[in-house]
């Protein structure tokens, strides 16, 4: 019995010993060029590779089809399952596809190349990045390449050294400097269409998406919840067609105007900062410490400037650019925010999702997933304003008109006000004529989901916003107290001239 | 780049402390350790002397007189050590170096005398072991990859570049030095002072607990200058008064300061963040740089430092580096003192004949980095340092940008900035770029 164990043993080990020898040979075999060569018939990889540096150098050492096309085989597992896979996919394509029809040059591109080349390959051999020899362009490309391996290729640089494909000068990719030509002139439009508007002398541009007009129910329904008294009774207003900035006016695109128009700050001489010259706009005074909270300014949202500020930048933005600039009426700013929706909010959901005051979101906590992505708010700001980009634009293309920051509208704030306006559909209502207050449309990093419907009415706040303002009189172009506001500007569609040019 | 690529050996947490022998047994058990902070500390044998040896014959290039210093120290550093080839741009500078060495008896072959730009390439072609760079930092990047590949070991003063391309290449330089069992020594002879090193040493043992923030200083009056004298180009003015021109020296932030920048990285173990800082000009006659520089390093986490730097006259100057931990803090040169400002420990410096602290390390650190650097190629156990001092460059200049700019600017700026000073070409004539003093931020508008 013994014996026989031991000669079934001896055969287990045997048959180990050969299956092991033999798929090492079956795998090399099936390593070989030859193998390679005999299904991948275009003559081209292999004329150009021997051509190419891998084959044809000083050194005499020549690489194998498999160096570069499979990972290094001490890699045994990821060697094998890659090895497997190529070989099936080429036999399937050899195969079922006519070798006429494939796109070779589409192959021959950095993307393409990371199906098929392993950087595991080249830096098998490739073991010494710094070459006493290597020159200053290639010295830079591979610290680049230490510093950041994911963004960066052995082959984004050397992409035809296996290939021959001529001579090719090796470049690194030019690291991308910000734009420091200044805009001459101003965009031109010709049509309603979106378009990006240009500051001339700055180095500043937005984009203005084009709002077609249309009729809409304005205010928010008595059921709504979270709904206040001043946002009803719900009307018919018809808006007409005009450009609304797609996010925010940013702090670069304030600074231009400060930087264009800035003055000295107050003269003596004057009882109240006048703000009206007769051959040009003064603008803003310096403002006291940071304006931006220290955020950050940039791309971010402009804050702490007065509605009359707001209001005085849109003035100097019609002139510098020739076109017509102003704050949204408030029936316009809810129709852009509304972009054809006629809920709470422009995008899936009830406030009462996502606030936390119910007894089953205070103990499992709000769904927040869909108002994430969509706003800028108390839950994901963390108490600060954020780049603009970082939502997702309303239907219409418009991005945190929820959120963010809250924005100054054109009139005059009035709770009653919709009640007021006259019997049947309200065309390009501008709010009561007179006021102490402007209507604020929009929450802000501050607000929670309740205080973001799109029915949601606020108000500026004049006393309290500059309730710390040390000077007397106090500034009438900063508020000291309040951070969570800012603009956006429509431009008025000139119908008329636009038509006038296109028949032109 | 992480700390821990820049020394050739890195020893991990106190273990590495208790001595040098055996380290390798050491490091492996610390790096199993739960408190372990890398540490950049080289056991130089800080030998008094460079140990015997194959004779090594070095050129210089750079004939000024930290150049001649240099050569001086480099010679005295052991035994069987040759200063055979002299390189400067001027060729009355090889003559007045030359004429130096020859009142300390040594003879440098007059046929291996060179000047001009192209100078050092002539040099190269001599047959040497060891190259000496002190020139004006503008060509260090470039003298350096050339010596490196004509496979030379190198001594070369700091700093290392004048702008960001350079510190990169420097770096690029240094690890092909290293791939090829070179030596590099950077002239940053703090780190090779023995009551630095031994102070360094009680830090890294947590004599003053967790590092919490730095500071270094380099005030001191007005350094040298020149005017321009008639028959001088352009070219030749800014190379004769280079100390004052940003594009060669990359102003005394890099220049002397850098120095104090060096020490605080490697008391902290890294490099900063971020820095935020100005500087201004008040007081200058020449060039385009800056009077003074205050400026503050973000390493993190909350821990700083604070950088000044200022050539002024009649001001209260001084100089050092003070590190501040969670148990104390330190002069990181001498002494540690408790939180209270008791002295905690202090260097033991070699005493004199009546018993008292000489309160100076027994061999000038000027020499030891060239023993060490001697001992280093003979012992064929190669350092590179090139790196680290790149490190501290590209710190400094970070530093000279954010004051230059008035920005916040920061590591990662510094790793993909362009910027490269000077000229296009480097040949003596006119000059038609401009070398503006530079203004930080915008004009008020009246």
């Amino acid at each position: 019995m013994k014996r026989k164990h031991y000669l079934i043993f001896a055969a287990g080990g045997f048959a180990v010993i050969l299956f092991l020898v033999l798929s090492q040979q079956i795998i090399n075999y099936t390593s070989t060029d030859e193998f390679c060569a005999a299904c991948h018939v275009h003559p081209h990889a292999e004329s150009s590779f021997k051509l190419s540096a891998h084959n044809s150098n000083r050194s005499g050492v020549s690489a194998r089809c498999v160096d570069c096309h499979l990972p290094p085989e001490d890699q045994t597992a990821y060697f094998l399952t890659r090895k497997a896979y190529h070989g099936f996919h080429d036999l399937y394509y050899y195969v079922t596809k006519d070798m006429d029809e494939i796109d070779w040059e589409a192959k021959r591109t950095v993307e393409a190349s990371k199906r098929f080349v392993y950087e595991d390959g080249c830096k098998k051999c490739h073991t010494n990045l710094f070459p006493a020899t290597l020159d200053a362009l290639g010295a830079e490309s591979h610290l680049k390449y230490l510093r950041d391996p994911e963004n960066n290729s052995c082959v984004k640089c050397h992409l035809t050294v296996g290939h021959y494909r001529g001579e090719v000068a090796l470049t690194m990719e030019e690291t991308v400097v910000a734009e420091t030509e200044l805009y001459d002139k101003p965009a031109t439009v010709t049509s309603f269409q979106d378009f990006t508007e240009q500051i001339p002398g700055t180095i500043v541009s937005f984009d203005m998406v084009a709002v077609k007009g249309g009729t809409f129910n304005m205010g928010s329904s008595p059921d709504e919840p979270y709904r206040r008294p001043d946002e009803g009774p719900v009307r018919e207003v018809l808006v007409n067609d005009f450009w609304m900035a797609e996010i925010e006016v940013t702090w670069n695109e304030y600074l231009a105007f400060f930087n264009a128009t800035g003055s000295q700050g107050r003269k003596e001489a004057e009882v109240s900062e006048a703000d009206e010259e007769v051959d040009g706009i003064s603008g803003a005074t310096p403002p006291w410490g940071a304006p931006d909270q220290g955020w950050g300014m940039g791309n971010r949202p402009a804050i702490t400037m007065t509605h009359h500020a707001a209001e005085t930048y849109c003035r100097w933005l019609s002139s510098a650019t020739g076109k017509n600039y102003r704050l949204p009426t408030e029936a316009e700013w809810e129709y852009a925010a509304r972009g054809g929706t006629q809920g709470p909010y422009f995008f899936e959901g009830s406030p009462k999702n996502f606030e936390t005051d119910g007894i089953w979101n205070k103990i499992f906590g709000p769904d927040t997933a869909v108002i994430n992505t969509y706003v800028i708010y108390q839950e994901n700001s963390p108490y600060r304003t954020q780049p603009p980009l970082a939502v997702n634009p309303n239907p219409f293309g418009l991005k945190n008109m929820l959120g963010n920051v809250a924005e100054f509208c054109l009139d005059y704030y009035d709770p009653q006000v919709y009640a007021k306006y006259p019997q049947g559909v309200v065309k390009n209502p501008r709010g009561p004529r007179d006021g102490l207050e402007h209507v604020v449309r929009g929450g802000s990093f501050k607000n929670s989901a309740k205080d973001l419907r799109i029915a949601r009415r606020d108000f500026t706040r004049t006393k309290e916003w500059l309730e710390t303002d040390p000077q007397i009189p106090k500034s009438i172009w900063w508020y000291s107290d309040a951070n969570h506001v800012g603009f956006r500007v429509i431009c008025e569609y000139p119908a008329q001239e636009i038509n006038e040019e296109t028949k032109n | 780049m992480d700390k821990n690529q820049l020394s050739r050996r890195n020893f991990l947490g106190k273990s590495a402390l208790i001595g040098a022998a055996g380290f390798a047994g050491l490091s492996a058990i610390s790096s199993c350790s739960m408190n372990t902070k890398k540490v950049d500390y080289q056991f130089p044998p800080l030998l008094e002397k460079a140990p015997d040896g194959k004779k090594l014959r070095a050129g210089l290039v750079g004939c000024g007189n930290r150049g001649t210093g240099a050569a001086l120290n480099f010679l005295a550093a052991g035994n069987d050590l040759e200063l055979i080839a002299l390189a400067d741009v001027f060729e009355d500078k090889v003559w007045d170096c030359h004429g130096k060495l020859e009142k300390q008896k040594v003879e440098v072959p007059k046929n291996n005398c060179f000047w001009g730009f192209d100078a050092y390439k002539r040099l190269l072609d001599v047959d040497l072991d060891i190259v000496l760079l002190a020139t004006p930092p503008h060509f260090r990047p470039e003298h350096f990859d050339a010596a490196v590949q004509a496979k030379k070991h190198v001594f070369m003063e700091k700093p290392v570049s004048v702008d960001p391309v350079g510190a990169r290449q420097i770096i690029a330089t240094s690890k092909k030095a290293e791939t090829m069992g070179l030596t590099i020594v950077t002239g940053t002879q703090r780190r090779h002072q023995r009551d630095y090193l031994e102070t360094y040493r009680q830090v890294a043992s947590g004599a003053i607990g967790e590092i919490t923030s730095a500071k270094a200083w380099w005030l001191q009056s007005h350094v040298w200058f020149r005017t321009r004298e008639e028959g001088w180009g352009d070219m030749e003015y800014m190379l004769r008064n280079w100390n004052n021109f940003c594009w060669l020296c990359g102003d005394h932030i890099l220049d002397t300061h850098v120095h104090n920048i060096d020490i605080v990285n490697w008391f902290v173990g890294k490099h900063p963040e971020s820095a935020i800082g100005f500087g201004g000009r008040v007081r200058r006659l020449t060039g385009d740089q800056y009077d003074f520089f205050s400026i503050d390093f973000d390493f993190g986490n909350g821990v700083f430092s604070h950088s000044m730097s200022r050539q002024i006259d009649g001001c209260a100057n001084s100089l050092g580096e003070q590190v501040m931990g969670t148990e104390g803090y330190t002069n990181c040169k001498n002494t540690i003192y408790n939180p209270d400002g008791s002295i905690k420990w202090q260097y033991e410096y070699p005493k004199n004949k009546d018993g008292k602290s000489t309160g100076i390390v027994k061999v000038s650190p000027y020499v030891q980095e060239h023993v060490d650097m001697v001992t280093a190629i003979r012992e064929n156990n190669p350092i590179v340092e090139a790196e680290r001092t790149a490190i501290s460059t590209l710190t400094a200049i970070m530093g000279r940008t954010a004051a230059y700019t008035g920005q916040k600017v920061s590591w990662e700026d510094m790793l993909n900035s362009a910027e490269r000073l000077g000229p296009e070409n480097h040949e003596m004539g006119p000059v038609s770029k401009e070398f503006p003093v530079p203004l930080p931020g915008t004009q008020h508008k009246a």
